[in-house]
């Protein structure tokens, strides 16, 4: 189930922003417990590497992740962790 | 008070403030609690708001900021950002000048 998840973010991701490198992991087994991951949602850490971020600052770029994650921010993710680089900040 | 003239009062009085989850003392996330440590390391004063305890403030912030997930850190009423770009501006240098231009702006700013 949680493969799934992390694949449901990836392929998010790549339809939204076609990135050259995209790193999903799954974190969600290092907060088993801790009240934020009593609801079932996961932890997950995001590195993406677009040239869609060119020109875009920190919060912008955070921004347009979280708007094509909306959906499943609601139903799967309770934290996650960005890095949001462009191809020449790698 | 409607929760967006809240948000501002509260925005208005403080010139760095913290919205997380739990306290200084006592963060309820791993996240606020890295972005706490960030601001004690570089020492100025700053205010923070508990978002556990207010349910309005946390869905209200949420729709102010265009920012889905806490902590969310305000310097001069603007957002900075939430963990990740605070680490990384902390590790940068960059927080630490911000952070500094507004307490030599404001000598009494501990009253916050």
């Amino acid at each position: 189930m949680n493969t799934d998840r992390r694949d449901q973010i990836r392929d998010c991701l790549e339809k939204h922003f076609s990135p050259v490198e995209l790193l999903v992991k799954d974190q969600s087994h290092m907060h088993a417990g801790h009240a934020g991951a009593a609801d079932g949602r996961g932890h997950f850490d995001v590195t993406i590497v677009t040239d869609k971020f060119a020109e875009k600052g920190r919060l912008e770029r955070h921004r347009m992740v979280y708007g094509a994650l909306e959906k499943l921010l609601e139903s799967d993710i309770h934290a996650l962790r960005i890095k949001a680089l462009t191809p020449s900040e790698r | 008070m409607d929760i967006n003239d809240r948000i501002r009062e509260q925005l208005d009085n403080n010139s760095v403030l913290l919205y997380m989850k739990g306290t200084p003392d006592f963060p309820q996330c791993g996240f606020s609690g890295q972005t706490v440590a960030a601001l004690n390391a570089i020492g100025n004063p700053y205010a923070t708001v508990n978002i556990l305890e207010d349910p309005e403030i946390r869905e209200g912030m949420k729709v102010y900021s265009n920012w889905p997930t806490f902590p969310q850190l305000y310097v001069n009423g603007e957002l900075v950002g939430g963990c990740d770009i605070i680490v990384e501006m902390y590790h940068s240098g960059e927080l630490q000048s911000l952070i500094k231009a507004v307490g030599d702006e404001e000598p009494g700013a501990e009253s916050a």
